[in-house]
């Protein structure tokens, strides 16, 4: 079984240059377990057993001899040898990787030895690490989350509140009722700021209300994202899913899909598409079930008055 | 009607008000548990009497530019209700009453 299912030539260019980008003494443990040549298989266990580890590299002055590992120690234990030295178990012919290699030659060793653990060696040849499926997946993890984060701050673009334009994304996740309505608050807010008619207000902020609604009960998690000029105010809702099947139905008044423990909380009636409809000046929905729901309206603005 | 004596035909408890809002004008009341329908409706800065005692009530409230929220049925919002209502600057208040007795006592008022 390949313990990371990820093949550097298959993957995003996003991911590709992480995978270059960090070396093995990024993503390796660097607090090595190791021990002596001449400790014995029972002291190994205690070790496995106090460090949690399943494989210790065999080290002495840094210098790397072997590998043991609980299969060894299985076997020491099966045959009643746990006396006997750790050097009589370990595995001597031992793949190991250097500690400026990139990540994306460490995944291909995964898959092209058997092994689950490699030593990690410095130029001058001394044990300094070790490296396994976990350390690696810990370290993408971390910084898949910095880059997603990067790039979603990217889409947050502050501007200053008398500009003629404003621009906002905000993330909404499912089944999040503690944070549902936070989005349309916020708009509301901004769009009393920039002195827009309260009448459009309200119909935008209901609008966009409807919508932060549907992202929080129906939806798989979406965005909300908001912009305004001096012409025009946009909403669009998008999700990542599940998609809507029948997207007719879905816009007539009182279908619904919701359960009853969102009704319970006065939502859930079958109105929010169609009231979203109602407010806006545009409407515009499209669906595809497994793919996602993209609902955009859109108010227009009366032209200002010139300042006198 | 002075929302601040509205309150007082349906012997309401003000958790939060500021004063600029306990004299605003109210002629409308919206009674509705579901959060859709108060949506749907077209009133200016109605009252907004409801038993739906969540976040969600004032939200509601709050996009539809309501006047205030009266929880009715004698239930006690959560505390974090009332910081809500002062966050969102939406005065919240409470009866004993059941919300039918409170929307006829409302709507009496309202009529004369």
């Amino acid at each position: 079984m390949n313990p990371i299912p990820i093949s550097p030539e298959q993957s995003p260019l996003l991911f590709l240059e992480l995978l270059y980008k960090l070396r093995v003494r990024d993503v390796m443990a660097g607090n090595l377990v190791t021990i002596r040549r001449d400790a014995t298989m029972r002291d190994l266990q205690r070790l496995m057993q106090e460090r949690r580890v399943s494989g210790v590299p065999v080290v002495e002055d840094k210098r790397l001899f072997g590998i043991v590992s609980i299969e060894d120690l299985i076997q020491a234990l099966d045959t009643r040898r746990m006396n006997e030295p750790v050097s009589h178990f370990m595995a001597s012919n031992v793949v190991t990787v250097e500690d400026d290699m990139p990540l994306s030659i460490v995944l291909s060793y995964f898959n092209k030895y058997e092994y689950r653990r490699f030593p990690v060696l410095n130029s001058r040849n001394e044990a300094v690490g070790i490296i396994t499926a976990r350390s690696i997946n810990t370290r993408l993890l971390v910084e898949l989350f910095r880059e997603l984060a990067r790039i979603e701050n990217q889409y947050v673009i502050p501007l200053p509140e008398n500009a003629s334009c404003c621009f906002k994304t905000f993330r909404v996740m499912r089944s999040d009722f503690e944070n549902a309505g936070k989005a349309a608050t916020e708009i509301k807010n901004t769009l009393q700021k920039r002195g827009v008619d309260p009448k459009i207000i309200r119909r935008v902020a209901i609008a966009a209300y409807e919508l932060e609604m549907n992202l929080v009960v129906h939806s798989d998690g979406g965005t909300l994202t908001f912009r305004a000029d001096e012409g025009e105010i946009q909403i669009v809702a998008k999700d990542q899913g599940p998609g809507i099947a029948d997207v007719d139905l879905a816009m007539q008044e009182g279908w619904t899909t919701a359960n009853e423990w969102v009704k319970s909380l006065g939502f859930g009636a079958g109105m929010g598409l169609p009231n979203a409809r109602r407010v806006s000046d545009e409407f515009h929905i499209a669906s595809e079930p497994g793919a996602g729901t993209t609902v955009t309206v859109r108010d227009v603005l009366p032209p200002r008055n010139p300042a006198p | 009607m002075k929302l601040k004596d509205l309150l007082d035909t349906a012997q309401a408890r003000i958790l939060w008000c500021d004063t600029a809002r306990e004299n605003a004008d109210v002629r409308h009341v919206v009674a509705a548990d579901l959060m859709s329908d108060v949506l749907m409706m077209d009133l200016d800065h109605p009252l907004l009497l409801t038993s739906l005692v969540t976040d969600q009530a004032l939200r509601t409230a709050h996009v539809v530019g309501a006047a205030a929220v009266l929880v009715a049925n004698g239930k006690t919002p959560p505390p974090e209700m009332a910081d809500l209502a002062r966050e969102l600057g939406l005065p919240l208040a409470r009866t004993a009453l059941p919300k039918f007795d409170a929307a006829v006592a409302l709507g009496r008022a309202l009529e004369k």
